[in-house]
């Protein structure tokens, strides 16, 4: 029996599952496959998080620093989960790092493993993201916005048009993804905001099915971009990006006028979905725990429980489980790392 | 309509006017024939920040369209205008400043009523029509009135010293207040179509009897008052507003009265919510509201023995939330029954005439398949009343006129709250 508690990955989720479980009294293992914690939004180079538009380096910083500031919170970095044996309360986690391995004791497990963005190219090609330069995603946007460098990339200038489309990836049977990916409207809209003060001269456009803008993030992001920064959003998502003479041209139908639309831009940003990363798929494996046809694992209820997987002493959190924000992760990752402690802590469900 | 040879191939849409007459040369047919653009090319924002850059336009660049406005627009029913689409065309690239959707707005208010991200069309119209005017960039009808207004102080061109004409003749005797040289409980501002114009001559005659009747002490200006101004604002034409508001406002604070009575609820609007800030405070109450106060006083006695269904006034109910007073008033008349149209109060219809619509029937009819008066006219009928009582002078003479023209002469009568109101005290009329 063992009161130490794996969490395999440091990103929002494994930072905020360790930091809880930590100030809960239980030593906690960090697993991190990067050199770095911090996941995606300090391997993206995210530039200022949805919504609140603060400076994602900082706040992950404040994460890390939660988690790692506590004794009983260890850090493995470069190092990856490859083996799993016994049973909850007694779980054998074997690690590889740099080429050697090693087993620890660990009475639960927390998966933190998160999400990947759509790969624009790699089931259709109709917007052309390896064919144009300037034919971007929305994560190549946050490396330029976070440097303050938008430009376009094939001549190194500001843009004067920019355009967002909406739903890359998500929402789409052929390509296998029927769900919404939830944040990319907002992240979309909170580039836009971020375009237009860093070049105040461009348009910027967001061509869209639906616009889901759930609680504040209507109010927050939504609403700011096109009543004070002048976003202009427009209903119908283009359905292809040619190039003529030179420049490149979305072509699409403006649908609440109900005409074909081809318009030149000279930056085109693909919101691209949320996929299972790979090391989500990779590690539900070893675990042994379910998964959904997307990829993403699943929990025992839900609704009632989106933390707790049918493998007694494993937990889930964060964007492995499916598309989620930050706030969502944050509050699921707090669960899980309450839930794994309470689950050592409570000898009647311990196995023995 | 000409298809390509490809069947598949959608082909742009074809304009053909059968009647066409452009600079005295007949280009009916054939001659005219336009193929309307159908891919849109760009979307040229820049006609969207002219309006936004304006004090008043701001709100237009918040629509998310989710088209509530639409069903509510009455304009929207009868033509291809419509709030949310005006947004669209902006970011189109429309020229809006120069263009007919520009004066379609009859400024009724139901749009903003139900829009969740509050554009402002009230705020908007306005300020997009003031450079519009600026440039000279304004319908002839519409200049033409602005021009006789800011001549003759009234839009009908009359004569300002017969503004007092209607009193002529009159049992009852309709004091000017500069002859009377003392205070008055009421000074009655008649406005211009009660003056003017014939039908609305019978209201304020009726109007006077009333009043007579309830031994109210009124007086009116005569020849010294001029239009309000409330609906030259609403057009565009903030300058003669501006004039119009100073010399109202030298000419009402050379007086002493308790009630500024108005006939009109532009007017009214007006001295609520324009005046007060440029000096001009008054106790202003709609004819229907004084009146309303007076029910008891008044002794309806004489059965009218009507079926009415009631026009909500856009500037008295929409814009200053009266819904009431008019129709306690028509549910104290004996013999009659109210009967509601199934757009009443909050959601009444407009009549056409605000926002400068009295004065753009020439342009109503170039943009619009009918009258909004007479869908209007129609609903009325709908209901089974023969008679629609009206609370707003632009409506007497723009109902009947589509009460004949959608063949209900005879069937629907257009009468005052005033009128009905003497009918019922059995007091004299014409």
């Amino acid at each position: 029996m063992s009161d130490r508690i794996v969490v395999i990955g440091g990103g929002p989720a494994g930072l905020e599952a360790a930091a809880m479980a930590g100030r809960l009294g239980a030593p906690v293992l960090i697993v991190e496959k990067r050199s770095h914690l911090g996941g995606a939004p300090i391997a993206e180079s995210y530039a200022a998080l949805t919504h609140g538009l603060q400076s994602a380096e900082e706040l992950m910083g404040k994460m890390m620093a939660a988690a790692t500031d506590l004794d009983r919170v260890e850090v493995r970095t470069e190092s990856e989960v490859v083996a799993m044996s016994g049973t909850g309360g007694n779980f054998t986690v074997t690690i590889s790092s740099n080429g050697s391995e090693e087993t620890v004791d660990a009475g639960a497990i927390v998966l933190a493993t998160g999400f990947q963005h759509f790969d624009p190219g790699r089931e259709t090609q109709q917007y052309g993201y390896y064919e144009f330069p300037d034919v971007i995603t929305i994560q190549d946007a946050e490396g330029m916005l976070k440097e303050e460098t938008f430009v376009t990339p094939s001549t190194g200038k500001p843009p004067e048009r920019v355009a967002f489309i909406q739903c890359v990836g998500s929402r789409d049977r052929q390509i296998g993804n029927e769900y919404c990916s939830k944040v990319c409207c907002g992240i979309s809209s909170k580039q836009a905001i971020e375009v237009r003060q860093q070049v105040p001269d461009a348009r910027v456009f967001i061509f869209y099915i639906d616009m889901r803008m759930y609680g504040y993030w209507e109010n927050e992001i939504y609403w700011p971009a096109q009543e004070q920064h002048r976003v202009n959003y427009v209903k119908g998502i283009v359905t292809e990006v040619l190039a003529k003479n030179g420049r490149l041209i979305i072509r699409g139908e403006d649908t609440t006028m109900g005409r074909p639309m081809e318009v030149p831009m000279d930056v085109v940003v693909l919101a691209v979905g949320m996929e299972p990363s790979p090391g989500t798929r990779h590690m539900a494996d070893i675990l042994g725990i379910a998964t959904n046809k997307y990829g993403f694992v699943e929990t025992v209820h839900d609704v009632l429980d989106t933390v707790t997987t049918a493998v007694a002493g494993v937990y889930v959190c964060g964007s492995a489980t499916g598309p989620a924000d930050l706030d969502d992760t944050i509050s699921s990752a707090g669960s899980a790392g309450a839930k794994a402690v309470a689950y050592l802590r409570s000898g009647a469900e311990v196995p023995a | 309509m000409t298809r390509g040879p490809n069947p598949k191939v959608d082909p742009e849409r074809v304009m053909e006017l059968e009647h066409a007459v452009i600079d005295g040369m007949d280009v009916s047919g054939h001659w005219n024939r336009m193929f309307e653009q159908r891919v849109i090319f760009d979307y040229d924002i820049h006609q969207l920040d002219r309006v936004t850059e304006l004090d008043g336009g701001e709100s237009m660049g918040w629509c998310y369209q989710c088209a509530q406005c639409v069903p509510v627009c009455p304009v929207d029913h009868v033509g291809t205008y419509g709030p949310r689409r005006i947004f669209r065309n902006l970011q189109l690239g429309q020229d809006f400043f120069a263009n007919d959707d520009l004066w379609l707005c009859t400024t009724c208010a139901n749009c903003l009523r139900v829009c969740p991200k509050e554009v402002d069309m009230l705020q908007i119209m306005p300020a997009v029509r003031k450079e519009a005017v600026l440039a000279g960039d304004v319908p002839k009808e519409l200049q033409d009135v602005f021009e006789k207004t800011a001549r003759y102080g009234n839009p009908l061109g009359k004569n300002a010293k017969r503004r007092a004409a209607w009193t002529k003749g009159l049992d009852v005797d309709v004091p000017l207040i500069s002859e009377l040289d003392r205070k008055v409980d009421v000074l009655w501002w008649v406005s211009d179509y009660p003056s003017y114009h014939p039908r609305g001559i019978d209201a304020s005659r009726a109007l006077a009897r009333v009043l007579t009747h309830l031994g109210v002490d009124f007086a009116i200006l005569g020849a010294e008052e001029r239009h309000d101004g409330d609906s030259m604002l609403r057009a565009g034409e903030s300058g003669l507003f501006e004039m119009l508001a100073e010399q109202n406002i030298e000419t009402l604070n050379q007086y002493e009265f308790d009630v500024l009575l108005t006939t009109d609820p532009h007017a009214y609007n007006a001295f609520l919510h324009e005046y007060p800030q440029r000096g001009g405070t008054y106790n202003t109450a709609h004819y229907t509201q004084f009146l309303e106060e007076r029910i008891e006083a008044m002794g309806l006695t004489e059965s009218i023995d009507r079926t009415i269904t009631f026009h909500d006034p856009c500037y008295l109910g929409r814009h200053n939330g009266e819904y009431e007073a008019p129709r306690t008033l028509i549910g104290a008349l004996p013999g009659s029954e109210l009967v509601e149209m199934w757009r009443s109060r909050e959601n009444g219809y407009c009549c056409g005439g605000g926002g400068g619509g009295m004065w753009l029937d020439g342009l109503a009819a170039d943009n619009q398949s009918m009258r909004l008066s007479e869908k209007r006219v129609r609903e009325a009928v709908e209901t089974g009343a023969d008679t629609l009582c009206v609370a707003c002078p632009y409506e007497v003479s723009r109902f009947e006129d589509a009460v004949k023209s959608t063949n209900n002469d005879g069937s629907l009568e257009v009468l005052d709250i005033a009128e009905l109101l003497a009918a019922a005290l059995g007091l004299a009329t014409d």
